[in-house]
């Protein structure tokens, strides 16, 4: 910002002319010689270039008033334009380069916590200079370390005009002389701070900390939106990761009940909002062996999906390897343990069902265990197995077998239907889920999945978070037909 | 859910309290794990008489925290299992895994 030349004329001529006054008037008085007419001259010459000293100040800030403005309505337009937060802050500093004069200038963006250092943008520091910046904050800002600590856990502005005399000044410019910070917020909520360095001595004006004030409020401004577009992208990627699980998971499950008189299967399977890890599968084996695969992935979600997706690689490949049930879990297990992360597993009943001797073997792995509903109302729970998969290296697995009458039904069913709650938190559990079956049993086995479905969603409560709710129904009925 | 941790004659505690259903507040959960292991401390009791209720997330989380104790070379006990909890350690057949006592004096004392 420049001052008209005709008016720095003045100024000067009139500084001049006080200082010479001020020199002879120092060498009269000193003599005594003090002429009362010289000394009113001269009170009246001071007040002229006071008075022409404010008039010429009050300009300046008109001037810099008008300058700011138009470099925050440019600062605003770029905010709106910039896609990236880091081209914003570049602008505010350069902008604010302008009209506060400064050697070194950074923006320092906190998480939450202020733990973690979101973004930041350097101006003024060299090489070193900068990494010692980023190694100071690269861990969130800490108590007593420096002004902008101090600023960031105060909330409030500071200016130190000589570093060297302020113990909380941590010097990464050895140059430095005077410091200025100010806090950043996003509404209400401090998130960083704004700081100024110079290399001279009481560098900065009571003017100048407005004028960053103003600054900070915008980069203020422009990081809240940096982080709301971010959030939608964040957002939108996660629908999109989402849908693409949902897809893979949908792909998995069976598209039909296999043919295998005298067995009739039916299955269901009800996604919730998340993508869970819900399977459950049928495969032939031999004309007369039919694998049966129930199994739940804990977690929801892309990681739950691909974990469902390994499980069934895995055991879809077993199972055709290995006649002894014990065995394909083992090796499904020791997979899953070397492949997994810590916190997540796979419970999961398998079993295969021989047609010629009514024989099922199954092996359960952690897993809810299935009903098998016999007539007379008879339930027995198939418990035989071992713990969860993928979580103990040198699990075993042990076997069941039960031989099967005309009408026995066997229900497999994931925890999304024993543990859906109603309102006063009560489970379905597996009591009413044995009542729904022998209520429904003598439907075909897919119009029994359903119907029990349809029971589950009617006990839970509606605001509850669901779970996948899968269900799969084997009813040994002598009249079916391939 | 809700996390206390403190200390008993050398032995870590921490006891976790609402509903366990996995998800990003488990990160708390793993946090401490890591510092009950940064601190050295080489026995660990899982106090989960306020549970009010747990899933299978919530299993992952226990699994989780023994295997990750047991790399690092420190036991852990459960103390004050739930019924619920207790259902879902026999289900997933952990009951004999984990080693559960009804309260938090006896789950320190069998630590021997």
């Amino acid at each position: 910002m420049k001052e008209a030349p005709r008016d720095a004329l003045r100024t000067s001529s009139s500084v001049d002319e006080l200082e010479r006054a001020v020199a002879d008037l120092l060498d009269e008085l000193r003599a005594s010689k003090a002429d009362p007419e010289r000394i009113d001259r001269f009170l009246k010459l001071a007040a002229a270039v006071t008075s022409t000293e404010e008039v010429l100040r009050l300009k300046a800030e008109a001037e810099r008033e008008r300058a700011e403005y138009q470099l925050l309505q440019e600062v605003s337009l770029r905010l709106s334009s910039a896609a990236e937060i880091r081209d914003v802050l570049r602008a505010i500093l350069e902008s604010l380069g302008q009209v506060v004069k400064y050697d070194a200038a950074g923006i320092f963006v906190f998480n939450k916590d202020l733990g973690i250092i979101e973004v930041d943008m350097l101006s003024g520091y060299q090489g070193a200079q900068r990494n010692r910046v980023y190694s100071k904050f690269q861990e969130g800002v800490k108590h007593g370390e420096g002004i902008v600590a101090t600023v960031v856990f105060s909330g409030k502005p500071l200016y130190v005009p000589d570093v060297r005399k302020d113990t909380r000044y941590v010097e990464v410019r050895p140059t430095s002389l005077s410091e200025l910070a100010v806090p950043i917020f996003v509404r209400d909520e401090l998130i960083g701070a704004f700081n100024l360095e110079a290399d001279v001595v009481d560098a900065f004006s009571e003017r100048d900390l407005r004028t960053l004030m103003t600054f900070a409020s915008h980069a203020g401004v422009a990081l809240e939106r940096a982080r709301a577009d971010r959030e939608r992208q964040h957002t939108r990627r996660i629908e999109e990761e989402l849908s693409l699980a949902r897809r893979i998971h949908t792909g998995f499950l069976p598209k039909s009940m296999p043919a295998f008189a005298p067995y009739d299967m039916g299955g269901m399977n009800f996604p919730s909002s998340e993508v869970g890890g819900d399977y459950y599968d049928f495969i032939r084996i031999t004309d007369d062996d039919l694998g049966i695969i129930m199994s739940d992935v804990a977690g929801h979600g892309v990681a739950a999906a691909l974990l469902m997706a390994n499980f069934r690689a895995c055991i879809r490949i077993e199972s055709r390897a290995h006649y002894a049930i014990k065995t394909i879990l083992e090796r499904v297990n020791e997979f899953l343990v070397e492949t997994n992360p810590p916190d997540s597993f796979v419970t999961a009943i398998y079993g295969v069902l021989n047609r010629r001797h009514n024989i099922l073997t199954y092996s359960n792995a952690g897993h809810n265990p299935p009903l098998l509903i016999r007539s007379g109302q008879q339930i027995t729970l198939l418990e035989n197995g071992g713990p969860i998969l993928g979580f103990l290296p040198d699990a075993t697995y042990a076997e069941g077998v039960v031989n099967l009458e005309p009408d026995d039904v066997l229900v497999f069913y994931t925890d999304g239907v024993t543990e859906a709650r109603d309102e006063a938190g009560t489970e379905y559990g597996m009591e009413r889920l044995a009542d729904a079956a022998n209520r429904y049993r003598a439907l075909p086995a897919n119009e029994m999945a359903r119907r029990i479905s349809h029971d589950v969603y009617a006990f839970q409560a509606p605001d509850l978070t669901m779970d996948d709710l899968t269900l799969s129904i084997v009813k040994y009925d002598p009249s079916a037909e391939n | 859910m809700k996390l206390k941790t403190s200390e008993q004659n050398g032995i870590y505690l921490v006891g976790l309290s609402g509903k366990i259903m996995g998800g990003p507040e488990s990160v708390q959960f793993h946090d401490a794990v890591k510092h009950a292991i940064a601190s050295n401390h080489k026995r660990v009791v899982i106090d989960l008489g306020e549970v009010e209720w747990m899933n299978s997330s919530g299993i992952g989380l226990l699994v989780s925290a023994y295997t990750t104790l047991k790399n690092a070379g420190t036991e852990m006990k459960l103390a004050r299992t739930t019924d619920k909890i207790q259902s879902l350690l026999v289900i997933t057949k952990l009951n004999s895994v984990f080693d559960s006592h009804d309260s938090v004096e006896n789950a320190i004392k069998s630590f021997g």
